[in-house]
C-alpha cells in the first residue's frame, strides 16, 4: 500500500509542479481540471487527493499559497511555485526522464521482437 | 524525490502542526467549499441542474469528509498526536486516582533510588577510569616467604634483587620503587603531617602520569645532594599556594629541610591512596608530596626486603600469569645467586624468597568487589520487588477499570491501542519514579560521607554523572515495561462477551487473580532473602563489636613521630621519658604509656623467637613484639594475669625482661608457670642468645583485626623509639584531656605534630567501619524491601476485600460471624505470606552461601536468623492484612447486598 501511494504521490507531485510552472498561479480546482485535460482524460483523478499533495509540497517549501479571486469573481486559494519549487521541477523532471529512458530500453526491444 | 532539507522542513511543520492543534481546519473548509462551488458552477454551465452538478462535484472530489481526514493526517503527525493523547489521558487517570498513583510512584521511586545510589557508588569505585594510564597493566611485585607467617603482599624484593630483575626481565615495560613516608610540613609555623612518597626516577613513567605544571622526578634527582626537590599534588598547590603559577619558584620545608618545588600533579592524582597498597602506612589516606628516592651504594647491594613497594607496568600483551612465571624463575635464581648471611635474622630465609605478581586493581578494588556485587544484587532484588508492586497495582487498577476498558473495546478501541494506553500509564509512573529515585539517590550521596568506612577506594568521588543517570533511566524503563506489560497483555485479552456476561458476578472466589497472588508470593520470597542476608550481617556485626579486644575503649591515644632533631638514641629516650612523666603528672590522669605499634592501627612488628625449655618450639616460630614504656598496660587497661607489670627500675637497670600474653603462655607453657622462663628473639644462626626473662603474663589483645584471634605477643620495656603512640587513661572528659595533651606536648617540643588523637573506642569503630557500612546498607535495603512487600500485600488484600464486599454480605446474611470474616481474609493473606516465606527461605538457604566471606561467628544457615526473619515476616504480614480484614469484618450485610 505504501509503495503504490508513494509512486502515485510522487508522480502527482511532479504533475502539480509542472502544471504550476507552465500555467503560473492556480487554485486547486483549476489545477485538477488542468491535470485531467493534460493527461488526455486518461487519468482517473480524485480531485480530493490533490489537496494533501499540495499541503505536502507547501510543507516542503516547493509551493506557496495565498487567497485571491478567481476568473468568475470567487474567493479561492491560489498556489504558485517557489524558487525551491522551480529547482525541484528541473531535478524531478530529469530524474523522471532518466527513469522512463531506462525503462523504455527494457520494454522497447521486447515489443520489437 | 524530495531533498532531505525539504523533508526535514515538512517534518518540523507537521510537528508544530501537531502541537498547535487545528488552526488550519477552518481555512481548509473554506478552500474546499470554494472548490465545490466552482465545480458546481462548471456543471451548471454544462447544462446540469444545480443539485446534480453539486452531487457530481462531490463524487469527483472523493467525498468531502475523506478529503478533510486526509488533509488532517497530513497537517500533523498522527502517531505523535496519539501518543500525546495517551499521555494526557494517562496523566488524567493517574491524577483522578491519587492514592494509586502516589503509591506506585513511591514504590518505583524507592526501587530506582536504591539502584541509582548503589550504582553511583559502584561507578566511582569500580567503573570510572583511574588517572594512571592503562591501570589494567599495572602490577605489584611482592616477594612472599613461606617461612614468614605474614601475608604474601607485605614485602617487595630487596633493592639488590630489584635492580637485577629490572635489568633482566622481559615482562615489564618499566618498573619502579617507592617508599611511603610522612613529612612534617611547616606552613608558616603550623606543623602538619603529610602523606608522602619517596619515588625513583621511573615512578611517573611507570604509572603514566605527568605533572600539569613543571616536571616529574627524573634520574638527575635521585642522587645524594641533588635530591631536595619535590613534586606536589594539585590539592596541596591550591591549599598552600592558592593555585598560583609561580609555585615553581617556591620551596617547602619538610622535616626541617628545604625542598625546591619542581612540579604539580593534576587534580585527582594522589597515588598511593591508603587503599592502593595492601599493607601501606595506615595513617596515609592519600599522597600529597613526592620526593626522590636516593639509594646508597650499600642499599643497592642489599638483597633482603626493605620497606619499598615495587610497582611495574606489564608490556602490552604480557599476561599476569606469564609475568608471574618469569618472576618466580628469576627469584629462584636470585635466591641461589645471593646466599644470605645465616647470622642475620632473615639470612636463613634467603633460599625461600618467592615472587608474587598481583594486578594493581586486584589490590586496590579487589577486596571490595564482592561487597559491591552483594550490594548490587540487593538493590536488584529491591527493584524487582518494586516492579512486582507496581505490576500488582496496575493489575488491580485494570481489574477495577475492567468496565471502562470493556466499554472502550465495545466502542471500537483497538486492542493494541488499549495495551498501549496501559503501558503509557506504566511509563508515566516509571518517569515520575525515576525523578523520585534520582532525588533519593542524591540524598543518599549527601549521607554517604557519614557512612564512609574510609577503606573503600574512591568512595568519596561518588557522584551522579551521566552514566548513573543513564542507569536510573534504564531502571525506570525496565520497571515500566516489566510492570506494565503484564496488565497490558491481560487487559488486551478482555473478551467482550466475557465482560458483558460478568456484569453480575464479578470476581473469582478470592477476589483477585492467580497472577496477583503469584506476584505477592514472589515478592515475599525476595523480601525474605534480603531479610535473611541482612539478618546474618547484623548478627555478625553484633558479634564483632562485642568481641573483647583486650583493652579499655575509653583510653585516649595519639601518635607522635620524632623528626631529624632526635637522631641520637639518648634524645629519643629523653623525649619519651619526658612525655610519660609530664602526662602521668597531669591531674586526673590514671596512667600514660607509649607503645611503638598501637592495636588496630594496621601496623605490626613480628619477630622470630625461641622459648627456652618449651616442648612446643618449632622452627621459624613468630610472635608479635612491641616496645612499651612502664605504664602502657595500665593506660590501656590490659589486665595482668600473672607476675608483674614492668617497672621504672627494669628500664633504668636495663634488665632483660619481657611480658607475654596469655596465648603465648598457653602455647609454650601448657602446664608450667611461665614466670621466670626465658625467651630469645636474637638468633645467631640458631644459637639463640640475649634471653629475656618473663616477668608477667597479660591478657590477649586483638592487634591486627577485631575478627582475628590474638597471636602470641611479647612486650619489652624500651623508651627508645623514633615515633610512638601514647595511651592515656584518665578520669577527665575527652575534650579536656585532648587539650591537656596538646598543651603538654607543645610545652615539650612545639615543632612536633601530634596526630591521630582519638579514643581506643574510636579505633574499634574504625576497625569495624566497613562491616558497619555494609550491614547498615543491606539492612536499609532489606527494610525498604519489607515495606514494599507489605505495601503490596496490603494493597492486594484491600483490593480483594473491596471486590468481595457483596460476597461477604451474603456470607454474613447467611450467619457468618465477624470473626469468621476476619479470619477468612487473614487466612487468605497467611497462605500468601506462608508460601512466600517457604519459597524465600529455600532461596535464602542457597543464596546466603555467597555471603560466607561476609560473616563473622555465625553460620550462613544461622537458625536464629531464620526464625527471626520468619517471625518478622509473619507478624508484619498479619499487621498489613489486619486493616483490610477488619474492614471486611465491619461490612454491613444489608448495605453490601444493596450495592450494585
Amino acid at each position: 500500500m505504501g509503495d503504490k501511494t508513494d509512486v502515485w504521490q510522487g508522480t502527482l507531485a511532479l504533475m502539480i509542479l509542472k502544471t504550476l510552472e507552465t500555467m503560473g498561479p492556480q487554485h486547486g480546482y483549476g489545477l485538477a481540471r488542468r491535470i485531467e485535460q493534460t493527461s488526455g482524460d486518461l487519468l482517473q483523478l480524485n480531485y480530493g487527493t490533490l489537496y494533501p499533495a499540495l499541503l505536502k509540497l507547501e510543507q516542503e517549501g516547493y509551493v506557496r499559497s495565498q487567497w485571491g479571486t478567481s476568473d468568475n469573481n470567487r474567493k479561492a486559494k491560489f498556489y504558485e511555485l517557489t524558487k525551491a519549487g522551480q529547482k525541484q521541477v528541473r531535478r524531478a523532471t530529469a530524474d523522471w526522464e532518466q527513469t522512463t529512458e531506462i525503462l523504455s530500453r527494457f520494454l522497447t526491444p521486447a515489443e520489437e521482437a | 524525490m524530495s531533498s532531505v532539507p525539504a523533508k526535514m522542513r515538512a517534518f518540523l511543520i507537521r510537528l508544530s502542526g501537531s502541537v498547535r492543534g487545528r488552526r488550519g481546519a477552518n481555512e481548509f473548509d473554506e478552500e474546499l467549499e470554494a472548490h465545490i462551488a466552482m465545480h458546481t458552477e462548471a456543471g451548471i454551465a454544462a447544462g446540469l441542474d444545480e443539485e446534480e452538478a453539486r452531487r457530481q462535484a462531490l463524487v469527483k472530489l472523493g467525498g468531502a469528509e475523506q478529503v478533510r481526514q486526509a488533509q488532517r493526517e497530513r497537517t500533523g503527525l498522527v502517531w505523535l498526536e496519539n501518543l500525546a493523547q495517551d499521555l494526557r489521558y494517562g496523566a488524567r487517570t493517574l491524577v483522578r486516582a491519587p492514592g494509586f498513583a502516589l503509591t506506585a510512584i513511591a514504590t518505583v521511586g524507592l526501587g530506582i533510588g536504591a539502584c541509582t545510589a548503589i550504582f553511583s557508588m559502584v561507578n566511582a569505585v569500580l567503573i570510572r577510569s583511574l588517572p594512571y594510564g592503562d591501570a589494567d597493566r599495572l602490577v605489584y611485585l611482592f616477594t612472599p616467604n613461606p617461612l614468614l607467617k605474614i601475608p604474601a603482599e607485605v614485602l617487595c624484593p630487596g633493592y639488590g634483587d630489584y635492580l637485577d630483575i629490572r635489568q633482566q626481565n622481559h615482562s615489564f615495560e618499566s618498573m619502579s620503587n617507592l617508599v611511603q613516608t610522612r613529612f612534617s610540613l611547616d606552613e608558616r609555623g603550623m606543623i602538619q603531617r603529610i602523606g608522602s612518597a619517596r619515588v625513583d626516577e621511573d615512578f611517573f613513567r611507570t604509572i603514566q602520569a605527568q605533572p600539569e605544571l613543571g616536571r616529574a622526578i627524573g634520574a638527575m634527582d635521585v642522587q645524594a645532594g641533588r635530591d631536595k626537590v619535590a613534586v606536589i599534588s594539585h590539592a596541596l598547590w591550591v591549599s598552600m599556594f592558592g593555585g598560583r603559577a609561580n609555585v615553581l619558584d617556591k620551596s617547602l620545608t619538610l622535616d626541617h629541610a628545604r625542598y625546591q618545588i619542581v612540579g604539580v600533579m593534576p587534580a585527582g592524582f594522589e597515588y598511593p591512596l591508603g587503599t592502593d597498597l595492601p599493607y601501606g602506612d595506615s595513617q596515609t589516606k592519600s599522597t600529597q608530596i613526592w620526593v626522590p628516592l636516593v639509594l646508597s651504594a650499600a642499599k643497592r647491594e642489599e638483597h633482603e626486603p626493605d620497606d619499598n613497594v615495587t610497582i611495574a607496568r606489564l608490556r602490552p600483551g604480557v599476561s599476569v600469569r606469564a609475568a608471574q612465571a618469569e618472576m618466580s624463575q628469576m627469584m629462584a635464581a636470585l635466591d641461589v645467586k645471593y646466599p644470605g648471611d645465616p647470622k642475620t635474622e632473615l639470612g636463613p630465609m634467603r633460599a625461600h624468597w618467592g615472587a608474587l605478581v598481583k594486578k594493581f586493581t586486584d589490590i586496590s578494588v579487589g577486596p571490595v568487589r564482592p561487597l559491591m556485587r552483594l550490594l548490587l544484587a540487593a538493590v536488584g532484588l529491591v527493584l524487582l520487588i518494586a516492579c512486582g508492586n507496581s505490576a500488582n497495582l496496575l493489575l488491580a487498577r485494570a481489574a477495577e477499570r475492567a468496565r471502562e476498558l470493556g466499554v472502550r473495546t465495545a466502542l471500537g478501541a483497538g486492542r493494541g491501542r488499549m495495551a498501549r494506553q496501559l503501558l503509557t500509564e506504566s511509563l508515566l509512573i516509571g518517569a515520575a519514579g525515576c525523578v523520585v529515585g534520582v532525588v533519593l539517590a542524591y540524598l543518599f550521596l549527601r549521607l554517604l560521607p557519614r557512612l564512609d568506612p574510609g577503606n573503600i577506594p574512591r568512595l568519596n568521588e561518588t557522584s551522579l554523572d551521566w552514566r548513573v543517570l543513564l542507569v536510573a533511566a534504564g531502571a525506570a524503563l525496565f520497571t515500566s515495561v516489566v510492570a506494565g506489560l503484564l496488565p497490558a497483555w491481560r487487559s488486551s485479552r478482555v473478551e467482550l462477551t466475557e465482560f458483558l456476561k460478568a456484569q453480575g458476578a464479578r470476581a473469582g472466589s478470592r477476589g483477585h487473580s492467580g497472577t496477583q497472588s503469584a506476584l505477592i508470593v514472589a515478592q515475599t520470597a525476595m523480601v525474605v532473602v534480603l531479610l535473611a542476608g541482612a539478618g546474618l550481617l547484623i548478627r555478625s556485626y553484633i558479634k564483632v563489636v562485642t568481641v573483647d579486644a583486650g583493652f579499655s575503649q575509653s583510653t585516649v591515644a595519639f601518635n607522635v613521630s620524632l623528626d631529624d632533631g632526635y637522631k641520637e638514641p639518648e634524645q629519643q629516650v629523653a623525649f619519651f621519658k619526658h612525655v610519660a612523666e609530664s602526662l602521668n603528672a597531669l591531674p586526673g590522669v590514671i596512667a600514660a604509656g607509649a607503645v611503638n605499634k598501637l592495636p588496630l592501627s594496621n601496623s605490626e612488628s613480628i619477630t622470630m623467637m625461641f622459648v627456652e625449655g618449651s616442648h612446643s618450639n618449632k622452627e621459624f616460630q613468630q610472635a608479635e613484639a612491641r616496645y612499651v614504656t612502664p605504664k602502657y598496660f595500665e593506660a590501656m587497661g590490659i589486665p595482668l594475669l600473672a607476675g608483674r607489670y614492668l617497672t621504672e627500675e627494669d628500664y633504668s637497670r636495663r634488665s632483660q625482661v619481657a611480658i607475654i600474653n596469655k596465648r603465648l603462655a598457653d602455647i609454650y607453657f601448657p602446664n608450667r608457670n611461665p614466670i621466670g622462663a626465658r625467651i630469645s628473639t636474637d638468633r645467631e644462626a640458631d644459637g639463640w642468645k640475649d634471653f629475656n626473662t618473663v616477668v608477667g603474663v597479660v591478657g590477649d589483645v586483638r592487634h591486627v583485626s577485631l575478627e582475628e584471634e590474638a597471636e602470641p605477643q611479647m612486650y619489652y620495656g624500651n623508651y627508645q623509639m623514633n615515633g610512638a603512640y601514647v595511651a592515656v587513661r584518665s578520669r577527665l572528659p575527652g575534650s579536656i584531656l585532648t587539650s591537656e595533651i596538646r598543651a603538654t606536648l607543645k610545652g615539650i617540643d612545639p615543632q612536633l605534630a601530634i596526630t591521630d588523637i582519638r579514643t581506643m573506642g574510636d579505633w574499634v569503630s574504625l576497625a569495624s567501619a566497613r562491616r558497619r557500612f555494609q550491614t547498615s546498607l543491606l539492612a536499609a535495603f532489606a527494610g525498604i524491601a519489607l515495606v514494599l512487600g507489605l505495601v503490596g500485600l496490603y494493597g492486594l488484600m484491600a483490593f480483594s476485600v473491596n471486590r468481595r464486599t457483596r460476597e461477604v454480605g451474603i456470607r454474613m446474611a447467611l450467619g457468618a460471624k465477624r470473626r469468621d470474616v476476619l479470619m477468612l481474609v487473614l487466612r487468605n493473606a497467611g497462605v500468601l505470606i506462608g508460601t512466600g516465606l517457604i519459597a524465600g527461605l529455600a532461596c535464602a538457604w542457597v543464596t546466603t552461601r555467597v555471603m560466607r566471606s561476609f560473616l563473622f561467628g555465625v553460620s550462613e544457615h544461622d537458625p536464629m536468623t531464620v526464625s527471626a526473619v520468619s517471625l518478622l515476616m509473619i507478624v508484619c504480614g498479619i499487621v498489613a492484612a489486619l486493616v483490610p480484614a477488619r474492614r471486611a469484618a465491619s461490612i454491613e450485610p444489608m448495605r453490601a447486598l444493596r450495592m450494585e
